[in-house]
């Protein structure tokens, strides 16, 4: 860390050239200043637009923005609706059955392929491929596939099975489950991907351990290696959560709400009342709610895992 | 808000005319045309068709017509809207009239084109119910182009014929042929199970049931008696019996899947708009021969009505002024409404119109509407709010797909359904 010392001569000309040294930022304010434009950005469309959806949701606005405020009546109205609950209730399924089921599936997948199968590069590219349709896309394949009168159900009855029912997309009760499955079928792909990089990341000397010590593989599994795992795990469910509360497209395409609105998504119930019946500010008071309702969930889990990690280090 | 949609509008304003000047430097000739967008969602194969014979007439006029179409009418609408707000609106937009084109209005986002209404003497011309709509304050602030109706009953000649039944002329009538025909393994309605096509079914069922003034005293009056009448109940008991002559993959399909239904004979009766009426030209048969058409049984001859409308933006700026008066000029002529209702499907606003060349549905719904007693509207068209629209959409959905609700229980969801919207 020591400098030459200047020569005299040289000095004085770097004076004279430039009577004083420039001033450098520290890196602590540059950095500061290279994120001014994103925090902007962040605070004016993301918290801003928040606010701004929050002081609708307490007006009548109907097809315009009005600014004429009836506090919380937008809230009576939206709790008082039956198709409101029907969408929570839907979410609360939809979201359950989805999170739960792509991570068991992508993480059953993972270790089947890590336990070395052949061809494991085929494998992952049929389970990842789903992936790069967008929602609508598999929400019109699987409408298809769904539908009683020429999908998966007629095409059992055509092997003989003539008594085969699967018409769940067109039952109120059963619609919602389809969501799932669907969801599911698209998404596993990416779980699958992220459970098999944190496998591919376990040391080999525990499994080394395990072997001399005798340990049955499934107990190395449950045991070991899903508890070394919980990062990918907590990854996996922040990114499942945050793609069941904006499910919109999945729905449109494959059910459309229906039967009546017995598969409505609160997202869907927002874009509805704004767009087509131009209900401004019901819709901003449902956008609120589920702001609200993903804060509820995801807040108190952010919070004792980001804790966790922290401790752990 | 007002006023600063009122500012938005002056910017703007200041911004459309410093453009005229700049355009007046090049060329005052130039300057002098007629000049708007038009802000459609006319964008499948005989929408723009027609709407192309709306283009020619404006243009052969001297007007300059900057086509901005968007598909999906409910998103056309929105994009309207937005653009307004943010004080960029098209001089020309396609709007449904209603309550909403009155909160527009009401925000003096609207310019009035009562100029050209008054000289080509609308009042007489259009049907009253309609001309009292496309009002505000007494001024007309819409042009409507055409009428579509949407209480028919769409039939395939030969199914009817190779199972022996006849046209049904009464709702009775109608369920015991459905009977026959699911009998013989014909579905006997092809139903888009859509909430709006089964407010459409449920509409028509209403009216044949009710009759046009207990129709009317719904829909028109939403009068509380009239929906907690036995004749109420009585329509949801109708309705609830046409759920088993539906086919299994009904729910979510689309309004033209179910017209091909009918085409290929799979299913004997539609309930539907006129507007299927494209595919069927489309397919290659005259509507009213091989699928033939006939207004749904009913009490009384009624024909409900919608109609297409095109709305017009306060501008500040003569060219587009100028455009306003044009297009709605254009919109109204008699040739263009022949021209542009033929390819559309639907028939003409003008009650002065002559039905040669229109097809047998058009001239028998040209004959009904002779008579203003048959009038009758949907639920905008009679300025029910859209959130009302859609809460009466949302029961009577919920009632077609829920074979465990009793007609007793529907006409309950139905009754606390409107209240809660109001």
């Amino acid at each position: 860390m020591s400098h030459a010392e200047p020569s005299p001569a040289l000095l004085t000309a770097a004076d004279r050239e430039a009577p004083r040294p420039r001033r450098r930022l520290s890196p602590a304010t540059a950095a500061r200043i290279a994120l001014i434009p994103a925090t902007v950005i962040t605070v004016v469309c993301f918290y801003a637009f928040i606010a701004w959806t929050f002081v609708i949701s307490l007006t009548r606005s109907r097809l315009l923005p009005v600014y004429d405020f009836v506090g919380f009546d937008q809230y009576r109205r939206l709790f008082a609706n039956a198709r409101w609950w029907t969408a929570m209730e839907n979410l609360a399924i939809h979201g359950t059955l989805f999170i739960v089921g792509c991570t068991l599936a992508g993480y059953a997948l993972a270790i089947l392929i890590d336990r070395g199968v052949r061809a494991e590069s085929v494998f992952r590219t049929i389970f990842m491929l789903p992936l790069s349709m967008s929602f609508i896309v598999t929400g019109v394949i699987w409408q298809w596939l769904l539908n009683p009168t020429f999908g998966i159900q007629d095409a059992v009855r055509d092997l003989g099975w003539t008594d085969f029912v699967f018409n769940w997309i067109v039952r109120q009760d059963r619609a919602i489950y389809t969501l799932a499955i669907a969801g599911v079928w698209q998404q596993v792909g990416l779980c699958m991907a992220l459970f098999l990089a944190g496998l591919r990341g376990i040391d080999p000397n525990i499994w080394k351990a395990t072997r001399v010590d005798g340990i049955p593989t499934w107990r190395v599994y449950l045991h070991i290696i899903t508890p070394m795992l919980r990062p990918v795990f907590f990854t996996v469910v922040v990114l499942l959560a945050a793609l069941v509360m904006k499910a919109f497209d999945l729905v449109v395409a494959l059910t459309g709400g229906g039967p009546g609105f017995a598969s409505d998504l609160p997202a869907r119930f927002v874009v509805d009342h704004i767009l087509n019946r131009q209900e401004l500010g019901l819709g901003a008071a449902g956008a609120f709610m589920m702001l609200c309702t993903i804060a509820a969930v995801i807040a108190p889990y952010l919070y004792v895992e980001l804790r966790k990690s922290r401790g752990g280090r | 808000m007002h006023r600063t949609l009122r500012r938005a509008g002056l910017v703007s304003a200041v911004a459309m005319a410093a453009m005229g000047m700049a355009a007046g430097l090049g060329g005052p000739a130039a300057a002098a045309a007629p000049t708007a967008e038009v802000l459609n969602c006319w964008t499948s194969g005989g929408e723009s068709a027609a709407l192309a014979e709306v283009r020619a007439a404006f243009t052969a006029r001297g007007g300059v017509w900057k086509d901005t179409p968007v598909a999906g009418c409910s998103n056309a609408r929105a994009a309207a809207v937005n653009r307004m707000i943010g004080g960029d609106a098209p001089p020309i937009f396609q709007f449904s009239i209603g309550e909403q084109l009155k909160e527009l209005a009401e925000q003096g986002l609207l310019g009035d084109i009562d100029g050209p209404a008054k000289a080509a003497n609308w009042d007489a011309l259009l049907p009253p119910m309609i001309a009292q709509v496309a009002k505000h304050d007494g001024r007309y602030i819409a042009a409507p182009v055409n009428i579509h109706g949407e209480n028919w009953m769409f039939y395939n000649a030969a199914v009817l014929e190779r199972a022996g039944v006849a046209v049904p002329g009464s709702w009775p009538e109608f369920l015991e042929a459905a009977g026959t025909l699911k009998g013989k393994g014909v579905t006997p309605i092809a139903l888009g199970g859509q909430p709006w096509q089964e407010r459409i079914l449920f509409n028509t069922v209403l009216l044949g049931v009710g009759g046009r003034d207990h129709y009317a005293r719904i829909y028109g009056d939403l009068d509380r008696a009239a929906m907690e009448s036995e004749t109420t109940l009585e329509a949801f008991r109708t309705f609830a019996a046409l759920r088993g002559f539906v086919d299994e993959g009904s729910p979510g399909r689309r309004w033209n899947e179910a017209t091909a239904m009918l085409i290929r004979g799979d299913a004997a009766f539609q309930f539907q708009g006129d507007w299927v009426k494209g595919e069927m030209v489309a397919a290659g048969i005259e509507p009213g021969t091989a699928v033939g058409c006939a207004l749904a049984p009913a009490r009384d001859t009624a024909y409900i009505m919608a109609v297409d409308a095109f709305a017009f933006s306060r501008s500040r700026d003569a060219q587009a002024q100028a455009a306003q008066t044009l297009m709605a000029e254009v919109l109204l002529d008699p040739a263009v409404q022949v021209a542009f209702n033929r390819r559309k499907g639907s028939i003409p606003i003008r009650n002065d119109v002559d039905g040669t060349g229109f097809d047998a549905c058009a001239r028998l719904a040209m004959e009904t509407l002779k008579d203003t007693k048959t009038h009758l509207v949907s639920t905008g068209l009679f300025g029910v709010s859209s959130s009302v629209s859609g809460a009466i959409d949302d029961a009577i959905s919920q009632f077609w797909n829920n074979p465990s609700m009793t007609p007793e229980n529907g006409r309950a969801l139905f009754i606390r359904s409107i209240a809660d919207a109001r």
